[in-house]
């Protein structure tokens, strides 16, 4: 079965910024994650367009800065 | 998306057999996972394993490289890593800002040559480097700018200098991409009837491209033309991306460029892929020849048999190209001589294969075997085979071996065996193209061995000619090939770039020479390279490897008595020469002992060095060879006629 789109988003921004999964949560953000820099927000936001065959404006990148966000513009999506 | 069960897997499998410290294991794996799921994801996880905390990298060969762009490029970072994890390379990149070529390039005392890196690539696109024939190209035919021939001539010249001033700083490999199509047609469909038009102008520049390559050593042009064509322009890239990020390749495409860049660096650091190996049921004809009949076989003009005849097409092109290829199938040998004797459509024939192995034994076993026969290591042998469980007891055998396990379907037969350019060199030699045929004399002198009564006997039934000549434009691209290639019989495995071997050829205090030897079967072309250097009177020996075709032939003697003249003829009173021990390299190690040199050192990596005098001491060249020696170019040697 399909894993729900919060652990998918969770087990992928773990791997592209390099953090642990599970200490992921609803305050997590670019501010208070050192590995999300902007580099590696432009490849979340690719790695997210590739896992869920989706295609995202500029202005949501943008949007995208913290965990919470980032679901809430992906399930917009599907 | 649904997730497919196999992707946690592997990640897990790959993480697992590396932390264990199986490195073989876990670049399969990882090769595996990029084959079924190729993504960013993936690139990504394999960087932060590679690169992470933990056990360090061990068993791979590290691969330095500087990637100069006109555009921001680096997100194809991951992707870089990721592929070279799976081909056994651990890869560490330099990378100056976008736009930053001709500053690094120029300046003697920038990053590019502080990182000191084994290969150099300049990836531009034609629209940051040659606006006037991409995007500004009607405001150039308008006399606003200054020129689309203008621009095209200043192109070139500028590239040609760029590559100079690199070559003459930097003796490493260059990959300089050539320049893809317009996206836009600015002159829309009139472009195709302009003889000036940008589509003629893309492809002299190109043409252009391709003299500076040619003209500066160890330049290879990458086509980034034809890599972007297989993918389309609208899928290569990506506008968004291009204008946000000035990063113009969309993120699908990064894997594509990655592997691009594979195939040269496998062959950079010796793995290019020498032999396949592959089945023949469903692999090169449909069906089952032992339940099928010659007859019942699918080969032939239509489906499916068309599909096989061009599988067979492609393995052909491969022994054109100087692979070695070799059969391990479970059937009745009879069966199989019947088809390659009687079926018309049968491309193949059997003597395009070194070594058959036809059977009921484990495949694992054959793949040993033929291995052996022909002498070449199991991590230069490619396995194809449609059957699942006979790739995966080969991958699980035998780890070090490629496995291609074919489709189900024969039509994409010939997009799995040549996808990665597993067998991919940058430039193809003479010896390259003739290997097949070499491979076969080989075979028909080691019967005649068999059968010759003692050893001396069938060194003169040889009838073995042997030429010895300075190394020249003709022979630089063989001599330096056979430096990153040879594996066993080579005494120090010292590798070297064309570029820097070339360096060492304008230098008198250096001989380097390559051995060619030809025998009452055919000529081998250029099988052995000495290289060797003169300090404090005495001729020391730097580079000495013999292709193990010859090997057991008494070429090697030949090659010490050449080395002995040479110094004589300098008036130096000693030859020296170090052996360093590597997995390999057994087969030469006793070089000197055998010859009558002294042992002068050991030290604590196994590394033995020795010497002769030359006073009382000579090595004798063996009586069985016909030799020429064309003089150096500091020393003339003059034993042409010997014994």
């Amino acid at each position: 079965m399909a894993k729900n789109i919060e652990q998918t988003v969770k087990d992928l921004m773990a791997i592209v910024l390099n953090i642990d999964a599970a200490d992921i949560d609803d305050s997590t953000s670019m501010d208070n994650t050192p590995g999300w820099d902007s580099a590696n927000h432009i490849s979340l936001v690719l790695a997210l367009e590739e896992e869920f065959a989706i295609s995202f404006e500029v202005s949501e990148f943008e949007m995208m800065t913290n965990y919470v966000d980032v679901v809430q513009v992906v399930n917009a999506k599907l | 998306m649904t997730e497919t069960a196999a992707k946690p897997d592997r990640r897990l499998a790959i993480r697992e057999s590396w932390q264990a410290g199986d490195v073989h294991a876990a670049t399969q794996t990882a090769r595996l996972l990029l084959l079924e799921q190729p993504g960013l994801t993936n690139y990504r996880f394999l960087r932060q394993l590679l690169t992470g905390a933990g056990p360090t990298a061990s068993g791979l060969k590290p691969l330095r490289v500087a990637l100069l762009s006109s555009f921001s490029i680096e997100f194809v970072h991951d992707a870089l890593i990721a592929f070279g994890f799976a081909n056994g390379l651990q890869i560490d990149i330099y990378q100056p800002g976008f736009g930053q070529i001709r500053q690094e390039i120029l300046d003697p005392a920038s990053g590019l040559y502080a990182f000191s890196a084994d290969v150099a690539i300049l990836a531009v696109e034609g629209e940051d480097w040659l606006p006037e024939i991409y995007n500004d190209f009607l405001d150039a035919n308008d006399g606003q700018g200054s020129g689309p021939d203008a621009a095209l001539q200043r192109f070139g010249q500028d590239m040609a200098a760029l590559l100079q001033a690199f070559r003459a700083a930097s003796s490493c490999p260059v990959l300089l991409h050539n320049l893809a199509a317009p996206r836009v047609r600015r002159a829309g469909i009139a472009d195709a009837r302009l003889p000036s038009g940008q589509a003629q102008r893309v492809a002299k520049a190109n043409a252009a491209l391709f003299e500076v390559a040619a003209k500066v050593v160890d330049t290879h042009l990458v086509d980034y033309a034809g890599l972007v064509a297989r993918y389309g322009l609208n899928n290569w890239y990506d506008a968004r991306m291009r204008l946000y990020a000035k990063a113009p390749i969309a993120g699908g495409m990064l894997g594509h460029l990655a592997q691009e860049y594979m195939r040269y660096f496998r062959a950079f650091r010796g793995l290019t892929r020498k032999c396949l190996v592959v089945d023949l049921d469903n692999t090169l004809w449909g069906g089952v020849v032992g339940e099928d009949g010659v007859d019942g076989i699918a080969l032939g003009t239509d489906y499916p048999g068309n599909a096989f005849v061009e599988f067979q097409r492609a393995v052909l092109d491969l022994h054109r190209r100087g692979v070695i290829l070799a059969i391990a199938s479970k059937n009745n040998a009879a069966d199989v001589d019947e088809v390659f004797a009687t079926h018309r459509s049968m491309l193949l024939r059997k003597e395009h294969f070194a070594e058959l192995q036809i059977h009921w034994e484990l495949k694992s076993e054959s793949l040993r075997r033929i291995a052996q026969r022909l002498n070449i290591g199991l991590e230069h042998m490619v396995f194809a085979d449609d059957n699942p469980a006979e790739c995966a007891l080969v991958r699980r055998e035998l780890p070090m071996v490629t496995v291609i396990e074919l489709p189900r379907r024969p039509e994409m037969y010939v997009d799995a065996l040549c996808a990665e350019g597993l067998f991919d060199v940058p430039s193809l030699s003479d010896e390259d193209r003739r290997r097949g045929q070499l491979y076969q004399q080989r075979a028909q002198a080691e019967s005649m061995r068999s059968s010759s009564g003692n050893i001396e006997d069938y060194y003169r039934d040889l009838a073995m000619e042997l030429q010895i000549a300075p190394v020249d434009a003709s022979s630089i691209t063989r001599a330096a090939q056979l430096t990153q290639k040879t594996n066993q019989y080579n005494l120090t495995t010292t590798r070297y770039s064309e570029a820097e071997m070339s360096a060492r050829l304008v230098d008198p205090d250096w001989v380097v020479s390559v051995i060619t030897v030809e025998d009452r079967f055919g000529n081998h072309g250029i099988v052995g390279v000495v290289m060797a250097r003169v300090l404090d009177g005495a001729l020391h020996i730097d580079n000495f490897l013999l292709s193990c075709r010859v090997i057991g032939r008494t070429v090697e003697t030949a090659m010490l008595a050449y080395l002995c003249d040479v110094a004589r003829e300098r008036g130096l009173k000693r030859l020296h020469g170090h052996i360093i021990p590597t997995a390999k390299n057994v087969p030469i190690r006793d070089l000197f002992d055998k010859h009558g040199f002294d042992k002068s050192a050991v030290d604590e990596a196994g590394s033995t060095r020795w010497g002769m005098a030359l006073d009382d001491h000579r090595v004798a060249w063996p009586p069985w060879f016909r030799v020429s020696c064309k003089a150096t170019a500091a020393a003339a040697v003059t034993n042409s006629d010997v014994e």
